[in-house]
């Protein structure tokens, strides 16, 4: 079937092409041209008209054509109904009512400036109208951030820090613990916390982290990741040409002076200190 | 000059190449590799690592790896500066910075999800940031409404 509309398309035009094609007719064509022969070429053409006034596939009300189409053909994706109420609030300018509603028309009034051929522009669309339903089919829950807890985190404890030196108190231990996950977290992709671990063994992370001590060693979950770090840092030290920065960042660490701090901790020397002692036992045990 | 990040880019990948691109060096090439291969590739290649911890670009405080590249270069266009804003907020799950950010966001995510080439969807999203930008530029109070657009 062919469908025709108004030229140089934006938000409706490109969104209803994008329905018809999957989910009406996906061998469908569109034609764009001026406004005032729409209803002419239509005739000629044997085509659907749409997005004018005075047609069938229009705007009611509030409504935009979009949901027109999409309550014309009983559509009853729920991606669908998501994205339509996110094409309205782009396509009559009432972006309160979808918070992705003023990206989706910044994004669609930039391109129309920058591409002048209606076609290409369609091309690009159904491009742009595929992701918005992968992700209001599958992804709307999905946050970026890769650890939007650690975030969280991080915001309480520096405003508890700020609190603190304001009161100029000792930093009670358990913050200075709460510290060193913190930063672990931070500097390693592993990503490793008590909460999510705790969600995999079905136990209250709380529960786990009692318990945890009583079988690893009598450390603490924190203290036992960053021994194994430690300790990887170690087998590097003898293993490789790697400079202790790069040691540092292959163990998770993104900061030398914590690096050094922990791995003092641990070994009672500095890095430095610590390979010096490596290379000389190695060119002891060749001579 | 090469630069070299993380696979399977959605925003702040996206956006640093686009800007790298169009407003420092036109004849940047782009790599992806896993996480973990990014530091020794970029040595190996004589690359620039970039958005991943532990590097000079890369997220710092609240702010991401395309802020950090406008500041690094003395970057002062309003335009960009504006963009920054509305990458940031998408980048770092703070939608609240600027209305746009949700939208482009919901847009990156789904890109990802349906292009697994990291080159394709590296080629649409240099498209849609150039959109942004002339958004900004050029059409920033144009409003898209049914009858006022049916007189034009």
């Amino acid at each position: 079937m062919k469908w025709i509309t108004r030229e140089r398309p934006k938000i409706d035009r490109i969104a209803c092409p994008w329905l018809i094609k999957r989910f009406i007719d996906k061998d469908a064509e569109f034609v764009y041209v001026p406004f005032n022969e729409v209803i002419l070429k239509a005739k000629e053409l044997n085509a659907i008209p749409f997005d004018v006034p005075d047609v069938e596939f229009s705007h009611y009300g509030e409504l935009c054509t979009f949901d027109y189409f999409i309550e014309k053909y009983k559509i009853n994706d729920s991606a669908v109904r998501t994205m339509s109420v996110i094409i309205r609030g782009a396509d009559t300018d009432r972006h309160d009512i979808a918070s992705q509603s003023s990206g989706l028309w910044a994004i669609s009034a930039g391109l129309s400036h920058n591409i002048k051929d209606d076609n290409q522009l369609l091309e690009l669309g159904i491009i742009l109208y595929d992701a918005l339903y992968s992700w209001a089919k599958l992804l709307m829950k999905e946050k970026h951030t890769q650890n939007p807890i650690d975030n969280l985190l991080l915001q309480v404890f520096n405003k508890f820090l700020k609190q603190k030196s304001g009161l100029n108190r000792k930093t009670p231990p358990w913050a200075k613990e709460l510290k060193e996950i913190i930063q672990d977290q931070i500097d390693t992709n592993l990503a490793l916390s008590l909460k999510e671990i705790s969600k995999n063994f079905d136990v209250h992370p709380s529960y786990l982290s009692r318990e945890f001590s009583k079988y690893f060693e009598n450390l603490s979950f924190g203290d036992y990741i960053r021994k194994l770090r430690i300790e990887k840092a170690i087998k590097l030290i003898h293993s490789s040409n790697h400079t202790l920065t790069e040691i540092a960042y292959l163990t998770g660490f993104s900061d030398q002076s914590h690096f050094t701090r922990i791995f003092k901790k641990h070994t009672g020397k500095n890095p430095s200190a610590f390979r010096k002692n490596v290379l000389k036992s190695k060119s002891d045990t060749k001579s | 000059m090469k630069w070299i990040t993380r696979e399977r880019p959605k925003i702040d990948r996206i956006a640093c190449p686009w800007l790298i691109k169009n407003f420092l060096d036109k004849e940047a090439s782009f790599f992806f590799v896993p996480p973990e291969q990014v530091l020794l590739k970029a040595n190996e290649m004589n690359a620039i690592p970039f958005d991943i911890s532990g590097v000079e670009y890369s997220h710092d405080g609240e702010f991401c790896t395309f802020d950090k590249i406008i500041k690094k270069h003395n970057i002062t266009e309003p335009v960009l500066l504006k963009l920054a804003v509305i990458i940031r907020g998408a980048d770092t799950d703070r939608f609240e910075l600027a209305r746009q950010s949700a939208g482009l966001w919901a847009i990156s995510a789904g890109l990802s999800y349906n292009y697994k080439n990291d080159f394709e969807m590296l080629e649409i999203g240099m498209k849609i940031y150039d959109a942004l930008y002339s958004w900004i530029k050029f059409v920033p109070d144009e409003r898209h409404i049914w009858k006022e657009d049916l007189r034009v």
